[in-house]
């Protein structure tokens, strides 16, 4: 039995040993684990946007959804952008009338609501009759015709008016805008059309994305999933910008956060191969 | 706007009648709460919740196969844990699938810019676990389009390879060794980080759970903890499944993602509206996945990843009916499914508007 | 009844008697086992993200460990064949040994498996009655059939040949009954095991590198190759350190067999690599990372090659009668190389390149954690551990030193010592 102290006795040690070692690595493990924990007390991002920076924006309400204690909205804290939606409809009204259409493509709008426009347009909101504050015919007096001229105003929204960007120059203003009424669009024939509805206004020319639309191919459309369900239809000047098509219309955008890598992984740069090299 | 709400309540009810008396339970429940000393109290009822259910859960038989009157004892059993635990009351849906539908999905590739903003609304709807382990039910693709610059050093490399042994000076190379587009995933990048997306050398693609009609990981569970409903969505009953992973080694799409640890869902960003197979807080060591959002899908809303799409790529509808945007796109765009020779015929279609 | 518990109780107080040699081997492995308990108990409370495992390569150390403990276990029946089989009288009484190390490493992939899974808790769903079993789509389930029907069979046939030997009623009547069918069944059902466990690999199409037919064969060359040279290493220590005798013809067959093996083993590669190579389509992105990495990311690289290398070296220098027969020195080290060989060819070739490129064209490197390593050594440090105790108890009755005070006087005959040898 003397002999057997011996290895008893290493494999003791052995077992410590072990013991000792592996406690170390958990600590190290422990406190790289905390290292990398970073605790985000950052103030939360309220004031949103829709699709685009510049355009629609919401601001974030807490309990909002008092059926599910929900806010009506959540955004993205790195890009401010807006990601979900406690209630789709909020802030909507009905659409209202759309010109029929009898092809295979026709839309169901009978309970189609959409985010009213009036209330987002800067020059509109100046005044108490919207634009006609200022468009009353005397303060500025009435165009004699559609021809391009130098602007006094608006050079915010078109840089260049003997130039535009929409129709590279082959369109003015007053194609679009009522030369009587300035709270109202206009189409070639003389029907006028109110903010809230530029898709009835932009169909005229861009037929084929006008039926896609329609059919809810083009655009989005949040709500209710079933083809006669409410539906909130986002309207034209809800993504692009008429004034800046040539310029802002695929502007890219700010990209929300990557995956987390693999664990194990440093870095994704094998990834970020200069492609064509094989 | 509280018509709405009202006529959003009303029809809720009357889906499922029941959820009412659940619902009371729960508001009970969450007034008791807050009117006890608060933190005592809900520490206290935390406890209490936590034993009664655990012991419960786990002699939990499978969902599908329940009776109704274990169904609603098992659902009232999640909602005092969740409401307890994330200290807001939590209802936990159980309505059944709508009749005469067929979930599908369309993504215009054409018009998806890399954004991201889908995947995180999927987090920020489906009670995801933050971070550590960080869970995300999409994932975005980045595929180059093709570089054609021209390279002499390429003219050297002839095909078949020029070698010692026989290159006979009649194999003469090209400039054209490059990728192009397609959605071959070879040079596809997950983990790029832009500051502003897209970036014109690129298109994107995100893949989410297909939701196959031949799902090769309903086949693979040994348990049936996955299984497709009737709506053609596969579901998972996270209560059932064992976490042996091998829906994660079938599924061709990767779909599928597993709670390593313990999910790490903050109480402030827990969405208190879920379903029992949808996006009920999991638990360590099951498997989850993208279900079209059943909590929202079943009462007729849109899923969530559809409503952050900036760009209106996404589409949504019930592939049985005609009029669905799906079907209309079906009809007039080109379609086509992703990895379609593994023949799993996905629901989710993408197509170039 | 009596009968029975003096069995166990001599069979295992037989088991734990030896020298300081035989102490200091079954202390080293209740260390690594204790140290085990504490790292699983962390694994069980924690969850598997103390593993290395990801989304993107879902199957950790435990999975590619248990695909090799079920070559272990499915090439014991190489030591159990020739004896039943081909009546090879050296080997006929080995068989039980041979019948040990299969049942041992089964229950050690069971083990191992259920570290794998994500809610060990749950397993009674798989219990059918209670719960139920997705038969017959899930190839999980014909596995886990498969592996505890071979587990029981085993158990039964070693407790059976080993309680009639050491009552001394072991006639060959009760062995052309009992033992005999068992065997066989056995015997048949050690590859079933294998092919089994391959198809739960290769029924996943969406992996490239597993989907291939080769996959059954490359495995069970695999199992002929690392089992018996575990099986040789125990029969040298047995020679050198107990009174059973084995004769040289017994190593020569296995050393045989895991020659052919090896052979077999590099055509299945070789195969592998040109098919999926020449044509250089899809199906090569997987193979290529081993082989060459990708974008600078070749972790795996070093490993592919060394293994290849470990082989294909094994393999020559197995053929050269001079090594083979240098039963003292050169054998050994060759077994030895030739386990831990496949031993690290399940994780670094066969299961983590596999998930490269993922089906979203992700590369990924698996980095092993700590508490995974020591889980992984704990499983076998368990199975090293009953396998030791059983195969000593086992070797008690097999010699004669263990028996029943009322088993007839004379001593079993030990036909390995009887038997000439056959080269």
């Amino acid at each position: 039995m003397h002999s057997l102290i011996t290895p008893t006795k290493f494999a003791v040690l052995a077992l410590c040993g072990l013991l000792a070692i592996s406690l170390g690595l958990y600590k190290s493990a422990e406190s790289a684990e905390q290292m990398s924990a970073k605790t985000q007390n950052e103030p939360l991002v309220t004031d949103c946007y829709e699709s685009r920076e510049g355009y629609t924006t919401v601001t974030r309400v807490e309990g909002a959804v008092p059926q599910y204690g929900y806010p009506n909205i959540k955004c993205s804290q790195k890009t401010g952008a807006v990601l979900w939606y406690g209630d789709p409809y909020e802030g909507t009204v009905p659409m209202g009338e759309m010109p029929e259409i009898t092809d295979a493509t026709r839309g169901n709008y009978a309970n189609a609501v959409v985010k009213p426009r009036e209330p987002r347009l800067m020059y509109f909101n100046m005044g108490p009759d919207g634009c006609k504050t200022c468009h009353d015919g005397k303060t500025v007096p009435a165009p004699k015709n559609k021809k391009p001229r130098e602007l006094a105003m608006h050079q915010d929204i078109v840089e260049n008016s003997m130039q535009l960007m929409h129709g590279r120059g082959s369109l003015w203003c007053l194609d679009c805008h009522s030369a009587t009424d300035r709270n109202k669009l206009e189409n070639r024939q003389g029907v006028q059309i109110g903010f809230n509805q530029p898709q009835r206004l932009c169909g005229t020319c861009h037929g084929e994305l006008y039926i896609d639309w329609r059919a809810g191919i083009h655009g989005k459309r949040t709500g209710d999933w079933a083809a006669n369900g409410k539906k909130r239809w986002w309207v034209c000047t809800e993504c692009h910008n008429p004034h800046t098509v040539q310029v802002n219309r695929f502007n890219p955008i700010k990209q929300e956060a990557p995956p987390a890598l693999p664990r194990g992984m440093k870095n994704a740069d094998h990834e970020r191969m200069p492609h064509g090299e094989h | 706007m509280s018509e709405e709400k009202k006529e959003l309540i009303t029809t809720e009810d009357a889906i499922e009648g029941r959820r009412e008396f659940l619902k009371n339970v729960c508001l009970t429940g969450a007034t008791a709460l807050v009117a006890g000393p608060a933190s005592v109290s809900a520490a206290v009822e935390a406890a209490s919740a936590d034993a009664d259910t655990t012991v419960a859960e786990f002699f939990q038989g499978h969902f599908v196969l329940m009776s109704d009157v274990e169904k609603e004892k098992a659902i009232e059993r999640l909602e005092k844990r969740y409401t307890a635990k994330y200290e807001k009351k939590t209802t936990v849906s159980n309505v059944p699938a709508p009749e005469d539908t067929l979930f599908g999905y369309a993504l215009d590739i054409s018009k998806c810019i890399g954004c991201r903003r889908c995947v995180h609304a999927c987090v920020d709807e489906n009670n995801q676990s933050r971070n550590d382990p960080e869970v995300q039910w999409i994932q975005v693709m980045k595929i180059p389009k093709g570089n054609f610059a021209f390279s002499a050093d390429k003219l050297e490399k002839g095909y078949p390879e020029t070698s010692q042994f026989g290159d006979y000076g009649v194999q003469v190379g090209g400039n054209a060794h490059t990728r192009v587009g397609g959605i071959g995933t070879e040079e596809a990048q997950s983990h790029f980080d832009d500051l502003v997306t897209p970036d014109n050398d690129h298109f994107y693609v995100p893949v989410q759970c297909q939701q196959c009609e031949k799902p090769p990981c309903v086949k693979a569970c040994p348990v049936r903890a996955t299984f497709r409903d009737s709506a053609g969505v596969v579901l998972i009953d996270y209560n059932w499944c064992i976490g042996c992973r091998m829906c994660q080694l079938a599924c061709p799409y990767q779909a599928r993602r597993f709670n390593w640890g313990e999910p790490n869902l903050p109480k402030e960003e827990m969405n208190p509206h879920t379903h029992y197979f949808g996006n009920r807080p999991r638990m360590r060591g099951v498997m989850e996945k993208c279900t079209f959002c059943a909590q929202r899908t079943r009462e007729g809303r849109n899923p969530a990843c559809l409503e952050a799409c900036p760009v209106g790529a996404r589409k949504f509808g019930n592939l049985l009916d005609p009029e669905s945007e799906v079907r209309k796109i079906l009809a007039t765009k080109r379609v086509f499914r992703f990895k379609e020779e593994f023949g799993t015929y996905p629901k989710f279609f993408y197509y170039v508007g | 009844m009596r009968k029975i518990v003096s069995f166990a109780a001599d069979f295992g107080s037989y088991a734990i008697k030896g020298g300081p040699k035989y102490y200091a081997w079954l202390l080293f492995l209740i260390g690594i086992i204790l140290v085990g308990c504490f790292t699983a108990y962390r694994q069980l409370t924690e969850g598997l993200i103390l593993t290395g495992a990801t989304d993107q390569i879902p199957m950790e150390l435990f999975f590619a460990n248990f695909i090799f403990t079920a070559h272990v276990a499915a090439a014991a029946v190489l030591v159990v064949a020739p004896g039943y089989f081909y009546h090879r009288k050296d080997m006929k009484e080995l068989a039980v040994i041979g019948e040990i190390v299969a049942m041992v490493f089964v229950a050690t992939g069971i083990t191992f498996i259920l570290f794998h899974m994500g809610r060990p808790d749950r397993l009674w769903h798989m219990v059918p009655g209670i719960g139920f079993l997705n038969f017959p789509n899930s190839m999980l389930v014909y596995d886990t059939i498969v592996l505890n029907v071979y587990l029981f069979l085993n158990m039964a046939g070693i407790t059976y040949l080993l309680y009639k030997k050491y009552i001394g009623e072991f006639g060959t009547k009760a062995l052309a009954r009992w033992f005999t069918p068992i065997i066989y069944l056995a015997i048949v059902w050690g590859p079933l095991i294998h092919i089994c466990t391959a198809f739960v690999l290769s029924s996943n199409a969406r992996i490239t590198s597993w989907a291939t037919a080769v996959l059954p064969f490359g495995f069970l060359s695999m199992a002929g190759a690392s089992g018996p040279s575990l099986i040789i290493l125990i029969f040298l220590l047995i020679r050198k350190h107990t009174k059973l005798q084995i004769n040289d013809s017994v190593i020569d067959l296995l050393s045989t067999i895991i020659g052919w093996s090896l052979g077999i083993i590099m055509l299945v590669f070789a195969a592998e690599i040109f098919s999926v190579l020449y044509s250089s389509a899809e199906h090569s992105a997987s193979l290529k990372f081993s082989m060459f990495g990708h974008n600078g990311l070749n972790g795996y690289v070093p490993w592919f090659w060394g293994t290849m290398i470990a082989l294909t070296g094994s393999f020559i220098a197995i053929t050269i009668p001079r090594i083979r027969k240098s039963y003292d020195r050169w054998l050994p080290v060759l077994c030895v190389v030739i386990f831990m060989a496949i031993l690290i060819e399940k994780p670094m070739i066969l299961v983590f390149p596999a998930f490269s490129p993922s089906p979203m064209g992700e590369y990924t490197e698996y980095q092993p954690t700590m508490i995974e390593y020591f889980n992984v050594l704990m499983v076998w440090a368990m199975g090293f551990l009953s396998l030791t105790l059983i195969v000593k108890g086992a070797i008690g009755i097999l010699t004669g030193e263990v028996k029943h005070h009322k088993a007839p006087a004379h001593k079993p005959e030990v036909h390995a010592s009887t038997v000439p040898s056959l080269d």
